[in-house]
């Protein structure tokens, strides 16, 4: 790691924030699937059938990425799908806003909550997307897929 | 045929022809007018909460499904603005054509409740009055809300 330039405790540091957030993140929509749903709906990409699913699906995996960054369990692949998961968010996002679509993003409705900050797609959203997407990159690409308890050989 | 006697046949041929041309009728000058009024057709908050009172509309909500989710006037169906078809057909079998319908949005600078009452008349609803004060209005004034 270090031979790139990258310490690993800026990795560290980079696996928790981003855990703790997606936890947030992924927590508050199970703890509210349906307003979730809604507002996947309004997005008017997906056939209303599978909203449901994809809004469990979303929701559990911020979560379970989330969890398994902070602990650095299987950290990369965490972070490859939360990865995946921003160009998705993104990509979504910039069409809606192409289309001239105005709704909530859906993205930190705690937030919104706590704090009246409600946020709707535009290009702040996007940034901030693009933004986890470049401090998730270094924990994809060297962060630990390695179990912390599990005594490794050599 | 002289000059004279052909200018008056052409006068009179063309007092005739207005008086049952479409164009030129009373019926036809009033037309635009009674649709622009239809259009603009607005209830105030104090009407809004009078038809509220009697149960004698049903309100109904233009903003997108999960800000109808989050609070909404009590009793008020949901028909947004951006999904309107895929909400109409639910709507339909629920509300009665004959229904007087009140729409409403956040408020004054929202256009949603207006679009979503051209929609309705559209689609066969022909009593379909806008509440521009929407849910601010509303809300202001202490009346009941859910959600």
């Amino acid at each position: 790691m270090a031979e790139i330039g990258f310490p690993s405790a800026l990795i560290t540091a980079l696996r928790l924030l981003l855990g703790v957030l997606f936890i947030i993140s992924g927590g508050e929509k199970l703890l509210d699937l349906k307003f979730f749903g809604l507002v996947i709906a309004e997005y008017q990409i997906l056939p209303s059938l599978l909203i449901p699913a994809v809004a469990l699906l979303v929701s559990f995996c911020e979560l379970l990425c989330g969890a398994m960054l902070l602990l650095d369990l299987f950290s990369r692949i965490s972070a490859s799908m939360m990865l995946c998961m921003m160009v998705i968010f993104i990509v979504a996002m910039t069409n809606n806003l192409i289309r001239g679509l105005e709704h909530d993003c859906g993205c930190f409705e705690f937030f919104a909550q706590w704090y009246g900050l409600k946020e709707e797609i535009g290009i702040g959203p996007i940034v901030r997307d693009i933004l986890f997407f470049i401090l998730l990159l270094p924990v994809a690409l060297l962060g630990s897929n390695k179990i912390p308890w599990k005594k490794h050989k050599g | 045929m002289s000059k004279k006697s052909l200018q008056r046949k052409l006068v009179i041929s063309f007092l005739l022809l207005s008086s049952v041309s479409p164009a030129a009728s009373q019926l036809h000058a009033a037309a635009p007018v009674a649709i622009a009024k239809e259009e603009a057709s607005e209830v105030n908050l104090s009407t809004a909460k009078a038809l509220f009172d009697g149960r004698s509309a049903c309100f109904v909500d233009a903003r997108s499904e999960y800000a109808f989710y989050t609070s909404h006037i009590k009793g008020a169906c949901s028909l947004s603005d951006s999904r309107f078809d895929d909400q109409f057909p639910d709507f339909r079998q629920k509300i009665a054509m004959e229904t007087l319908l009140v729409v409403y949005c956040v408020g004054p600078d929202c256009p949603k409740a207006q679009h979503v009452a051209k929609k309705l008349k559209k689609n066969g609803y022909r009593n379909v009055k806008v509440f521009p004060g929407g849910l601010v209005e509303w809300s202001h004034a202490g009346f009941p809300m859910e959600g």
